[in-house]
């Protein structure tokens, strides 16, 4: 993380001040408000948050599949130094499946029922690759033997039905990675399988992220996922990011107090404790957000200028937080003038960067 | 990275599927293809099955019979009127001379042809309608869907009955086109219904987020996955449409003697309703057998195809 101002120019990813609304029938849903992240070439990058904070919003408006009544509104999202933003939609298909890949989280419901794994895999070849219907075939088969399928030729002809949880998630795995993306973005990947399964699923997910040297896009509210895989995190909340750094700074060290809430509601083997911290509340109505600090009714340390919008500050190298607390944690000092917006868009300017 | 060509894969593979088969527990099933698992689960259906093989013999009698006997079908032979059955007329002569027997089956090719094509038409018609409203959704699915609302409050018996006569009584064609002009509004709405689901549908995303094209994702993603209310909506149709034709021509609206059709025979039988009673259950009878045949055969056909549904082994 110590390149990590110097290494913009070597980013595979860069999504800056991202915003992707919903005009619905109730009002305007600002599901994703200002997002900025970036991954580099390889990297894992961890998004966490509690469900309906704009993790998935976030990962298909990248892949720009957002359907009304949501728009992207403004931001830009540059792959490998082009904006996806400005594509038409015919270029965005290239690159969908082909530089980037998407795998999500209902593998029992992701396979088409009708066809058969085999094909399906051919289908993600053929539709980027001027391949033939044999080599499609063999690729096919490869990439399931890959992806630690037994019998890969007669699982090949076998329907997604024929095959468990586990099984269909590594099939599209296979098929994610079929085109050999730059960038996988994985949309809670585990979340519906059972324990032993998602060990062996990320187990798979590391062991190809080292073969095909890709970046991970890891979307998930399970905090064992992200220490297990990330190198980075990105912690959203509402809409927004609330902190970002590497994976030791946001577990050994995590500034924003909803960080630190996520981590206290893990339990943890050997503590003896009675009741498992939680975070009071839920997170606040889309439609009818709180003014400045969006975490402020469920902080344990609310203060006064928490009605003001915190800035993107960065309290350490690489670790910024979108909270008014000090670096050390401890309240500011009175008098910090709230109002100069100037300097609060400069902060977030400067976080853009990293 | 060069994305014009496959990265050539490690060759460990034989490892990690080793470790991978102690992992997972192997439970190969035996192969079935798709087809070999509709078969079984329709074959598993009694009265589609006896539908199926009630069909069968309907359309191969329609079909040869009348190619044997060519235009005896229409043929009178004033020395044979109500000549009781034989061998080459199983159901005798009927009062003006007529092998009852052939022209029958004459009539169920008429019905049967009638039938198949307007079902066609109602298919062809109203999967399009249908897809395109529910995948481009949007005005382009508010104006689709109000046609088929002016299509519906038309009576359609009345737009059938004036179309027919406003262009050529008689004519099979326009019987056909009438019947699907008027009848593709509910599969029109059936596949709509399907489309606007099957759109937010998981592995309809999963395609999108390969890159797959519209077209593509209509054709071979959404559209098997729509097709068994459409094959259950045109197998019926195929029974509605028979009866349209029948009731067209018994009212003299449809097929015109000579030629012959299920409704004409009725309405000739009816003038000898007291002298000759039968003669109203032969072309009755065949009717209900087309229209019960169509309908199990409808019955049965979804139940296999739901790829939903997995079949208990």
């Amino acid at each position: 993380m110590a390149d990590h101002q110097a290494s913009g120019e070597q980013s595979l990813l860069v999504v800056e001040d991202l915003r992707t609304h919903f005009a619905t029938a109730d009002g305007l849903v600002k599901a994703v408000d200002g997002v900025s992240l970036s991954i580099r070439h390889g990297e894992t990058l961890g998004v966490v948050g509690e469900s309906g904070c704009g993790k998935s919003i976030t990962a298909l408006s990248i892949m720009r599949l957002i359907e009304r009544p949501g728009r992207i509104v403004s931001g830009s999202i540059t792959l490998a130094g082009r904006n996806l933003l400005d594509v038409s939609d015919a270029e965005m298909r290239d690159v969908r499946g082909d530089s980037i890949s998407m795998i999500f989280q209902e593998p029992m419901t992701s396979l088409n029922p009708v066809y058969t794994c085999g094909d399906q895999i051919e289908e993600a070849i053929a539709v980027h690759r001027d391949v033939s219907r044999r080599e499609a075939r063999d690729r096919a088969v490869e990439m399931l033997a890959q992806v630690g399928i037994p019998d890969a030729k007669r699982r090949s002809g076998e329907y997604p039905h024929q095959l468990s949880g586990g099984m269909r998630q590594r099939v599209m795995i296979a098929m994610a990675l079929s085109t050999n993306p730059e960038l996988l973005i994985a949309d809670e990947p585990t979340t519906a399988l059972d324990v032993t399964i998602q060990a062996q699923i990320l187990e798979l997910m590391k062991a190809l992220r080292e073969r095909n040297r890709m970046a991970i896009m890891l979307i998930t509210h399970d905090l064992g996922v992200i220490a297990e895989m990330a190198d980075d995190v990105v912690v959203m909340y509402a809409g927004k990011v609330v902190e970002a750094s590497d994976v030791m700074n946001v577990f050994e060290r995590p500034h924003h107090p909803y960080t630190k809430g996520l981590l206290a509601s893990i339990p943890r083997l050997g503590e003896k404790r009675e009741r498992l911290e939680v975070i009071k509340g839920v997170v606040p109505n889309p439609l009818n957000l709180p003014s400045g600090c969006l975490f402020k009714r469920r902080c344990p340390s609310r203060m006064p200028i928490c009605d003001v919008a915190p800035p993107f500050q960065e309290i350490a190298p690489g670790h910024v937080s979108r909270c008014w607390l000090t670096p050390a944690g401890e309240p500011p000092e009175v008098g910090m003038a709230p109002a100069e917006d100037v300097a609060i868009e400069a902060a977030e300017a400067l976080s853009v960067a990293s | 990275m060069d994305h014009t060509e496959l990265l050539p894969l490690t060759t460990d593979a034989a490892g990690e599927r080793r470790a991978a088969a102690e992992i997972d527990e192997v439970d190969l099933t035996p192969v079935r293809t798709y087809w070999q698992l509709v078969r079984r689960r329709f074959l598993q259906h009694r009265l589609a099955t006896i539908a199926l093989f009630l069909m069968a013999i309907l359309v191969t009698a329609a079909v040869v019979i009348p190619l044997a006997t060519g235009d005896a079908f229409g043929r009178t032979d004033l020395t044979l009127i109500n000549h009781p059955p034989s061998l080459i007329a199983p159901l005798g002569y009927d009062n003006i001379g007529i092998n009852i027997f052939i022209r029958l089956m004459a009539a169920l090719q008429t019905s049967l042809m009638v039938g198949f094509m307007a079902v066609t038409i109602i298919v062809v018609v109203g999967v399009s309608v249908g897809a395109i409203a529910g995948y481009v959704g949007g005005v382009v699915d508010n104006l689709l869907m109000r046609l088929v609302d002016v299509v519906l409050s038309v009576p359609s018996f009345f737009l059938i009955v004036m179309l027919v006569a406003f262009f050529q009584t008689g004519n099979m064609w326009v019987v056909v086109i009438a019947i699907g002009v008027t009848g593709w509004t509910t599969a029109a709405r059936l596949v709509r219904g399907e489309f606007l689901a099957l759109r937010e549908a998981d592995f309809v995303q999963a395609a999108r987020a390969l890159g797959v094209g519209h077209r593509r994702i209509i054709l071979n993603h959404m559209l098997p996955a729509a097709l068994a209310p459409v094959i259950v909506a045109g197998t019926l149709g195929i029974a509605d449409s028979v009866v349209v034709e029948a009731t067209l021509s018994f009212l003299g609206f449809g097929i015109q003697p000579p030629n012959a059709s299920l409704g004409n025979m009725l309405t000739h039988a009816q003038d000898y309703v007291f002298r000759n009673p039968i003669l109203i259950y032969y072309p009755g009878v065949l009717l209900v057998l087309v229209v019960l045949a169509a309908s199990f055969l409808g019955d049965g056909l979804r139940d296999a195809l739901d790829p939903r549904q997995r079949l208990e082994a």
